[in-house]
């Protein structure tokens, strides 16, 4: 008898807890990334977004960098030495209070493992009294922006074991972790010691949902309150439901084509020029994107402020013009419609990856389009590491890639990857240019804004001629949000998604 | 492990019941539509026109066109050919060696037998899904490791069934009598042991090209099945799937072929009795 | 008993051996830099890959000699230790636990759902073969075997969770949430299985040990529960117990689109990404599991038919 009321109980009290409203005061938010691993290196990015973890420095909605854990900083006359002093009140979710050993601690160890601090020139990281002191190898204005990434987020002592591996995060943000079930669920709640205050929502549940009309479905149903990364085509079908609240923003991201100019198919300007002639992109935005702004008519999207010059000669379809080019370059068309030189047809194969959902319809119908200037195109969609695997032995011919420009906020970051001498995995093949190598550079160890314009105009001028990778489509984040809450705001650069932030509607 | 076929499915012979009839029929024009279509239907399958991007049915497109304004009549009709020939050689390829063994293994017994069975064991412990993908690896994008992989998971239950039925079937006292008179071994399969085992091979085989195609669909909606453009049923249907509303009916039409296959096969394996 | 307790063990063993040996041969033949694959399932496509490969490299030591390899693993194995994830880091049984115990769950509720309408349906429709319920049986079973797992499992959640708004279309954790994938599940089995039954009711009916005990006047229900259902029930347990094993792998699709973190998910990440002793692990795991079920299902056919002890 006293089992079955036992019984019973539990399951009036679970009833009950479903039903009651207390219950439906979780925020419950839902994105595509899974929590695999817990080094901050690989999956950083989710606890700085979920506001779990800290960095010493962040940046804001317009890309400036802003205080975080560090209040302020200064560098020596020469460049050479960074000072970051930490704020008072910061605190780990253990109790602990967040000293210089520890954030430097985390930075060592960031510099060590596999991270953009590797990239940066960076000599030592100490600790003096409240101040984490960087000390470099030569002068590099972009430090704060390299201290914004994920992989450099400061943890708790308590979160390593003896090994130095990461067992959990114990970070300084405002929410602390309360359960995690890797890869899908995590699970958060309010920290009471956060120096920005206490957040207006108490609990936080994250799941990981990989497909995107499950997203759309997760928000139309109610089932979440806020749902990251939209498909395109749900996009309208979301703006006319009354219960929700959908928010674009452009965010630092191009699909590119990346080409081996050392192949005889892309060796010459012309021809890469021609490619990029031949390419509808108003067409793919429409069909696929569903959004004709996205056309990539030069590398950069107009919301990176200095980076996008309105004055410059646009990326358009011109078949005509991508026939002619292709003439002047020598290939003429043989007896099955595909172009011919020396012998040799103009057949490639177009490496892609399904880790972004778009690149695979985009390569498709690039492969069409190509087609009708004579280019014969193999698609292959496979993993990602392919592309860099088959960058390093030369045997690729033409990638379908998205490329992300804000992994610091600075665009120069990427730059300095992707167009170094003798290119990188996801930038240039086979080209070698030394003047935006020169420009790079001088972008990279100043960060006055006068001096700075003309570089990057110059820059994004060199890179619109030369073609070393083709722009195809930018790309947006749509955010969905619940009319429940309010105070949601996208982060185009994906630092910080804001949660503490977000409170409940009235 | 006993096994679905103890039974005997034995059917009465004599001439086609309706059910029967009408699923040869829908083979028929099945077959039609995935041999002769693409030579009939004049549009290429793999054309782009973003214009007509998703063009209703009975427009200027027959039976409408997807995404890229590329005409499913034309992609219906070259992915029935390419997916039902695929299913019907994996169906084949499982078969085959699943019919042969399970009657060498009824047929001889021993150690003949304990070897195939432990074979079988094995590759029914190996995670088909698994087996496949690792087979798809060595060459991304192509038929042979997609249609190899396939088959190699589902010769078992051909196997399974062939021999238990077999088995049971030479276990019969008239059967045993038969052998001892001096009865050739083609005399006894010919007219005891196919007639028994031929109804539920049919229905083994109709399944497994339902399984064949789905299997296909499931890989492309895992990224690792065919590469595009390839008109292929299953991918058809992952392609089309985030359109599913604003054109739903677009996404059904592979379905649907795929359901009639099924239909056709199962009505003919079946018909109107046990 | 004993007897088969002592074959099933050696078969066990036997099946362990040969997948573990088939799985590290395999994984290890496959072409490309499986470092670099390593590296782009843990830090993701916009990360420097190449350089993070060229450090895990030795940290991971696939370059020492194969049987070394090999050796090392069965010794780990006899310890019960399937190793560490190479991409998660974590280990191989921590993980199985989560994910293979997520999927037996949802594999179970499935079962038990399809178990529900199947054999109910198959048995109308095997007593008049040929009949409407037959016919319509028929139908259905088609149409929900021949559709794609994924799109049957959109249907069912713009039915329940958009326009009803009773169950969530993703999730794991509560029955609620594992509703909708089960049902998924449960739809595409019950069709097979609705079939099966009804042949083998079919068969049954004909048999004339059953005709005999209509003849005896006993009334229809006590005909089919008396001698129908235990004989019908055999290949329809058979059958159930090989669907049992490809319902925890063959479902990756349903996985993903409910975003319930199952093994099939789990292996597909494991494959593509080179996680090698993740792939072992559960190909051992689930390789062993087979070798149960197989058991219980020979059981329970022991136990409804005795005949097949002679067979055997």
């Amino acid at each position: 008898m006293r089992t079955l009321r036992v019984l019973f109980t539990t399951v009036a009290l679970s009833v009950a807890a479903t039903l009651n409203p207390a219950y439906a005061e979780v925020l419950k938010v839902a994105g595509p990334w899974e929590i695999a691993g817990t080094d901050p290196a690989q999956t950083g990015y989710v606890f700085s977004r979920l506001q779990v973890a800290e960095t010493l420095v962040t940046a804001n909605r317009e890309g400036e960098i802003v205080p975080a854990i560090a209040h302020q900083w200064s560098v020596s006359g020469d460049g050479l030495i960074w000072r970051f002093t930490l704020r008072e009140n910061a605190q780990f979710h253990d109790g602990t209070p967040v000293t210089a050993e520890t954030a430097a601690a985390s930075l060592k160890r960031a510099l060590a493992g596999v991270g953009v601090l590797a990239q940066a020139p960076i000599a030592d990281i100490a600790s003096d009294r409240r101040d984490v002191v960087i000390r470099l190898t030569k002068p590099f204005s972009a430090l704060p922006a390299y201290l914004v990434h994920f992989s450099t987020i400061v943890l708790a002592p308590s979160s390593f074991d003896a090994a130095g591996k990461v067992t959990q995060t114990v970070g300084s943000g405002p929410y602390r972790v309360k359960s995690l079930t890797a890869p899908a669920r995590l699970e958060l709640q309010a920290s009471g010691g956060w120096w920005g205050g206490k957040p207006a929502i108490d609990e936080v549940s994250y799941l990981a949902v990989g497909q995107g009309e499950t997203r759309a479905l997760m928000a139309e149903s109610g089932e979440a309150d806020l749902v990251f990364s939209m498909l395109p085509v749900s996009v309208d079908r979301l703006k006319a439901n009354t219960k929700l609240d959908v928010q674009i923003a452009t965010i630092p991201r191009t699909r590119i084509l990346k080409v081996n100019a050392a192949s005889p198919f892309f060796d010459q300007v012309e021809e890469r020029q021609a490619i990029s002639a031949a390419i509808d992109r108003v067409g793919i935005t429409k069909v696929i994107l569903r959004n004709a702004d996205l056309a990539a008519t030069q590398l950069f999207p107009p919301a990176i402020k200095g980076w996008n010059s309105p004055d410059i000669q646009p990326l358009v379809r011109d078949v005509d013009k991508a026939k002619e080019l292709l003439a002047a370059a020598g290939w003429k068309a043989g007896s099955d419609g595909i172009l011919e030189k020396d012998g040799k047809r103009f057949s490639v194969t177009l490496l892609t990856y399904s880790s972004w959902p778009e690149l695979p319809p985009i390569a498709t119908a690039l492969q069409a389009q190509l087609r009708h200037v004579g280019i014969e195109v193999k698609v292959s969609v496979g993993n990602s590491s392919e592309i860099p695997a088959r960058h390093q032995d030369g045997t690729l011919e033409m990638g379908l890639i998205s490329r992300l420009y804000s992994i610091v906020p600075d665009p120069v970051g990427t730059l300095l990857q992707d167009y170094g001498p003798g290119g990188s995995d996801w930038g240039s093949m086979g080209w070698d240019n030394k003047e935006i190598q020169g420009v790079v550079q001088q972008l990279a160890a100043t960060s006055d804004a006068a001096a700075r314009a003309p570089l990057q105009a110059r820059a994004v001028e060199i890179l619109q001629r030369e073609l070393p990778s083709i722009p195809v489509t930018w790309s947006e984040l749509a955010i969905v949000s619940n009319k429940r809450i309010t105070g949601v705001e996208v982060d185009p650069l994906e630092v910080n998604y804001g949660l503490s932030a977000i409170r409940w509607a009235e | 492990m006993s096994s679905i076929g103890d039974l005997s499915f034995a059917r009465p012979k004599g001439r086609l019941p309706a059910g029967r009839m009408f699923g040869a029929g829908l083979l028929v024009l099945l077959g039609c539509f995935a041999i002769i279509g693409p030579m009939l239907i004049p549009a290429d399958p793999a054309a782009q026109d973003f214009s007509a991007s998703l063009a209703p049915i009975g427009g200027d497109f027959l039976l409408g066109a997807d995404h890229y304004g590329r005409s499913l009549l034309a992609r219906l009709a070259h992915g029935a050919r390419l997916s039902f020939g695929l299913a019907f050689l994996t169906m084949l390829a499982a078969a085959l060696p699943g019919v042969l063994l399970g009657l060498a293994a009824a047929w001889r017994g021993g150690w003949t037998e304990r070897f195939l069975e432990l074979s079988a064991t094995i590759v029914l412990a190996l995670p088909g899904l698994m087996l496949v993908l690792l087979l798809l690896a060595f060459a991304p994008g192509n038929y042979a490791p997609l249609f190899l992989g396939l088959s190699l998971t589902l010769w078992v239950e051909f196997y399974r069934v062939t021999k238990a039925t077999t088995k049971s079937v030479l276990a019969q006292p008239h059967i045993e009598a038969a052998r001892m008179l001096g009865f050739g071994s083609c005399y006894i399969l010919v007219n005891y042991i196919l007639p028994v085992i031929a109804p539920m091979i049919a229905t083994l085989s109709a399944f497994a090209m339902a399984t064949a195609i789905i299997a296909v669909s499931t890989l492309s909606a895992i990224s690792v099945g065919l590469q595009p453009p390839t008109p292929e049923l299953g991918s058809m249907i992952v392609e089309l799937l985030p359109y599913y509303a604003e054109a739903p009916v677009h996404v059904l039409l592979p379905a649907m072929l795929i359901v009639l296959l099924v239909l056709g096969l199962q009505l003919l394996a079946q018909g109107d009795h046990g | 008993m004993r007897n088969f307790l002592v074959a099933r063990l050696l078969q066990a063993g036997l099946v362990a051996t040969v997948v573990g040996a088939l799985c590290f041969v395999l994984m290890r033949v496959l072409p490309g830099d499986a470092a670099m694959r390593i590296a782009a399932g843990r830090y993701g496509p916009d990360a420097r890959i190449a350089e993070a490969a060229e450090k895990m490299r030795l940290e991971l030591g696939l370059d020492r000699p194969l049987t070394a390899q090999f050796l090392e693993w069965i010794g780990d194995v006899l310890r019960l230790d399937l190793g560490h994830s190479l991409v998660t880091g974590s280990p191989v049984v921590h993980e199985l636990k989560v994910q293979l115990g997520a999927s037996m769950w949802l594999a179970a509720s499935a079962l038990a759902l399809s178990l529900l309408v199947g054999p109910v349906i198959g048995l109308f429709s095997g007593l008049k073969p040929g009949g409407a319920i037959d016919r319509l049986a028929l139908a259905g079973a088609v149409i929900f075997r021949a559709i794609p797992p994924f799109v049957l499992g959109l249907i069912l959640m713009l039915v329940f969770s958009k326009q009803l708004g009773w169950l969530p279309p993703a999730g794991f954790g509560s029955p609620r949430e594992m509703l909708l994938p089960a049902l998924t599940l449960a739809l595409g089995l019950a069709a097979m299985s609705s079939r099966i039954t009804r042949n083998s009711v079919a068969a049954v009916a004909k048999a004339p040990y059953f005709a005999f005990a209509r003849y005896k006047g006993l009334p229809e229900a006590v005909v089919v529960g008396r001698h129908g259902l235990r004989n019908a029930a055999i290949p329809v347990v058979s059958y159930l117990g090989l669907q049992a094993v490809y319902l925890v792998e063959g479902v990756v699709v349903v996985e993903s689109l409910f975003a319930y973190p199952g093994i099939g998910h789990a292996l597909v990440h494991a494959v593509v990404e080179r996680d090698i002793p993740m792939v072992q692990g559960t190909a051992l795991v689930m390789g062993l599991m087979f070798v149960v079920i197989a058991a219980i299902v020979d059981l329970l056919t022991h136990w409804l038919d005795p005949r097949v002890r002679r067979m055997a």
